[in-house]
């Protein structure tokens, strides 16, 4: 009876595997339709890398960790205004322009039939409503309210900021570039929710661009063209019907797909970009075709810990400074996406402020790779002696070093670049090592001032601000919390008592001639106490692109909008047409 | 000694193994004498082609990739050294010390090293390697040596064990010789050959988890080996790009030593097993 049990109880077991056996299988064939849906035509998609890391979880503007394209892009969410990093005027998006009316109040014009992706009209009062939130809650603008006392509602189409007094004009408009207008219907709801709007995950956005988002997984971002997009009648339609983020695991794996045209327009760091064209002949390109092919817009610089040890003295700072290959950075770690480093808080080309750069001054005050003067410094200067070990040491017994510099590991430009700065330090005697600790690691280490040295690019991105914006965040001491609490710039905590009031006649000056006077005179100030040393330019963004499936693409020749992907970028897809 | 020698040479497979390994170590002490070229001296551009100037072209930063590989298999040789003596010895140490002594010391030494075998060594090597300041390729041999033991204790144990049993042991346990110069001079001389053996096994390994680490980018600092140019050409794309130079020599050094010394090993077994040797 028992052995009987036994073989039904067998059967079944065996009935249950044979089902979930089945269902499996079919579960392996609904996914395989499924993908094979999916599968979006070539020729009306394009496809973009470099901009999306990891799964995304979240498309709200103002919340953390925000996903592609809310992160980057104006295709869902759109701002006021976009930076022109050509012109360095602002381009309109949702405004038509903007007017000064007196230096304390400016006005700003919509676009007429602005209108949101759910069909409601977006008014004067979506844009003072999202304004606002800053003021409300802490949000990644919120900072536009040291500026700002208040915004109106003038009429249906006009909206009026009133600034504060000491305010920065450029740092003003700089946030309407930056800020994306959000739907006051919807918001208000979301603000009324736990969390409020900065924990909403805000999984089906509603925006005013001319994309809207389709679906999304841990592999990819699909957006999908709006053809009722308000703006139709203003910039025309986009050419690509959907727009694809594949989401890789690595840089390598997103630069072979941009070889294989797998993708179009990438934002991923190549190495050696040229040998796509050159050597492989591939339709692959740059904005320009010679180096160095992108346009320099940020200055990764090494930040210095002032106050510690050996360090601390400006001369060994400056030792250090003479000691580095510059040359060597911008050709190996930035692959020739560099000119070599100047010795300067301003981009000596490329940019709009490549004006205020004084070739006079960084002679004068500056540094440049001599290593005969950075041992002449330590030895007639500083009195230093070499120890057998080849490092030197200081008249008081200091040794110069071991110190560390460091920035996250993988960030593989940077890496190399600090390769140098440590191989270039030794062999004249200043003993430094690198260190590659993991991001946040680096990021904790960086904000609350525990380092000797440390990477990171002041006031990266690029702005009607800079390089106000740049020389705050490497000079100004003002609102920076002491060593070991959170700071956002001035990392090293670098105090100069002129600084402040340099940046502040900086803020309201008008003339050219005189913001070119007072910038010139910070960067004397940075030269003499290098408080931290630019290594190397790198681009705002990379735009490199293959023109296998779509051609069209700003470059030099063609410079119908900024090599970017926020800001004008977004002008790209109204611009660029399908190869065949 | 000479005895030993005149053994193993009787083993192709070991005389292949100890001239392969010995051709390795020639190249990477001799080598730099021969080529005056600095490893960490820019001598070319972002990974140049091989050229009369650079025989196999320049890695990411421009520095001569033989020059980079002799220094870098010098490293590596090293940090498998230290890797492999200290494994070696600890593992040697516990297994005699808990073999011959039994008892709670024996279920103690054989717990810890069996619950240290569960635990996959390449996440203490990460956790060990993250935790150092200081990662010297003797610091790094140390800490590959100090994750490696296990396997050898547990092997000398069970060969102690069955060795404590021999007469002569006995015989010198009764004339009154102390335990540690028993374990010494009556036990371990019994071993040589088998720890010859593992030391050569860990020798390899040690070589192996250091690839290991540095291509995670945990590799010693301030210098070159072969894992460490391992990582520089993956994290640049060297693959990708084609620069066949920065990567294969690296790997084909790496194989070559480990296999060799896999070689030796192997070889050695065929002439100090007696199983092994019967079936000859």
């Amino acid at each position: 009876m028992t052995s009987l049990v036994g073989v039904e109880k067998g059967w079944r077991w065996l009935g249950v595997t044979a089902l979930i056996f089945t269902l499996f299988l079919a579960s392996l064939f609904m996914t395989a339709v499924d993908v094979y849906a999916q599968r979006l035509p070539r020729n009306e998609t394009l496809y973009k890398a470099g901009l999306q890391w990891g799964p995304p979880s979240s498309f709200n503007p103002f919340g953390a960790n925000v996903a592609w394209p809310i992160n980057n892009e104006l295709l869902i969410y759109e701002t006021l205004f976009a930076y022109n990093l050509l012109t360095g005027e602002l381009d309109p998006v949702l405004a038509r322009s903007y007017e000064w009316v007196d230096d304390a109040t400016l006005v700003v014009t919509l676009h007429d039939g602005t209108r949101w992706q759910d069909g409601a009209p977006l008014t004067a009062s979506d844009v003072a409503y999202t304004v606002s939130l800053g003021d409300k809650y802490s949000v990644n603008f919120s900072p536009i309210w040291d500026h700002l006392t208040g915004v109106h509602v003038l009429d249906d189409r006009r909206v009026q900021f009133t600034l504060s007094e000491n305010a920065h004009k450029g740092m003003v408009l700089n946030y309407l570039t930056t800020i994306r207008i959000v739907p006051e219907h919807i918001w208000v709801e979301i603000e009324a929710q736990e969390g409020g709007i900065t924990q909403f995950a805000n999984l089906n956005p509603v925006g005013s661009g001319p994309y809207r988002l389709l679906r999304f997984s841990p592999e990819q971002i699909v957006v999908e063209r709006d053809d009722n997009y308000w703006g139709k009648g203003v910039y025309g339609t986009p050419a690509p019907r959907f727009i694809v983020h594949p989401i890789f695991r690595s840089n390598d794996a997103g630069n072979l797909a941009l070889e294989r045209a797998q993708v179009d327009l990438s934002q991923q760091f190549v190495p050696e970009v040229w040998k796509m064209w050159e050597d492989r002949g591939l339709p692959v390109s740059t904005w320009f075709d010679e180096a160095p092919y992108f346009i320099p817009a940020s200055i990764p610089t090494l930040f210095i810990n002032v106050h510690k040890g050996a360090l601390a003295n400006p001369l060994v700072r400056r030792a250090l400074a003479y000691a580095i290959d510059y040359e060597r950075i911008a050709e190996t770690a930035m692959s020739r996406y560099s000119p070599p480093a100047r010795s300067s808080m301003i981009i000596p080309v490329g940019v709009p402020e490549q004006a205020y750069f004084s070739e006079e001054l960084v002679e004068e005050h500056g540094w440049r790779y001599d290593p005969a003067e950075a041992v002449r410094i330590l030895e007639e200067e500083l009195g230093a002696t070499k120890g057998p070990d080849g490092i030197y040491v200081l008249p008081d017994g200091t040794r110069l070093g071991p110190f560390t510099v460091q920035c996250p590991f993988g960030w593989t430009d940077w890496m190399t670049a600090l390769e140098i700065v440590a191989e270039s330090a030794r062999a004249v005697g200043i003993d430094v090592r690198t260190e590659f600790p993991e991001q946040p690691v680096w990021n904790d280490r960086l904000q609350t001032g525990n380092f000797d040295m440390i990477l990171n690019t002041p006031a990266g991105g690029y702005t009607p601000a800079h390089p106000w914006l740049r020389f705050r965040d490497v000079l100004d001491i003002r609102g920076v919390p002491e060593m070991g609490s959170i700071a956002f710039r001035n990392w090293n905590r670098y105090e100069n008592p002129r600084v402040a009031e340099l940046l502040d006649q900086a803020a309201v000056a008008t003339d050219e001639a005189e913001l070119a006077r007072i910038y010139q005179e910070l960067d004397k100030i940075f030269m003499q106490d290098v408080p931290a040393i630019p290594l190397m330019y790198r681009p705002w963004e990379f735009f490199t692109y293959n023109e296998t499936y779509w051609t069209n693409f700003p470059s030099d020749d063609n410079p119908y909008t900024s090599p970017l992907h926020n800001h004008t970028g977004v002008r790209v897809y109204f611009n660029v047409r399908p190869a065949q | 000694m000479r005895d030993i020698l005149r053994i193993l040479s009787g083993s192709r497979r070991f005389l292949v193994g100890f001239f392969m390994f010995g051709a390795v170590v020639l190249f990477a002490w001799i080598g730099p004498y021969l080529i005056d070229t600095d490893p960490f001296t820019r001598v070319g551009g972002l990974y140049s082609p091989p050229s009369k100037e650079a025989w196999l072209g320049t890695d990411n930063f421009g520095r001569d990739v033989l020059a980079q590989l002799m220094y870098g298999t010098r490293t590596s040789l090293w940090i498998g050294l230290v890797g492999g003596v200290v494994a070696t010895l600890i593992g040697v140490t516990v297994g005699t010390v808990a073999g011959y002594r039994g008892g709670w010391i024996e279920e103690a030494l054989m717990g810890l090293t069996n619950v240290l075998i569960t635990i996959p060594s390449i996440v203490v090597l990460i956790l060990l390697s993250i935790a150092v300041d200081s990662r010297s390729a003797t610091v790094m041999g140390v800490i590959i040596g100090i994750t490696a033991w296990p396997w050898t204790a547990r092997a000398v144990r069970a060969q102690t064990s069955s060795l404590k049993t021999r007469e002569h042991i006995d015989i010198a346990r009764i004339s009154g010789v102390g335990t540690l110069e028993i374990m010494l001079v009556e036990v371990l001389p019994y071993m040589l050959s088998y720890i010859g053996m593992a030391f050569v096994l860990q020798f390899s390994e040690g070589i192996l988890s250091e690839a290991t680490l540095s291509m995670l980018g945990l590799g010693p600092f301030q210098t070159v080996s072969l894992g460490v140019m391992l990582n520089w050409a993956l994290l640049w794309e060297a693959v990708r790009v084609g620069a066949w130079w920065a990567f294969i020599p690296p790997t084909i050094f790496l194989a070559i030593t480990s296999f060799s010394l896999m070689l030796m090993n192997a070889g050695m077994d065929e002439v100090f097993n007696p199983r092994l040797r019967q079936h000859q």
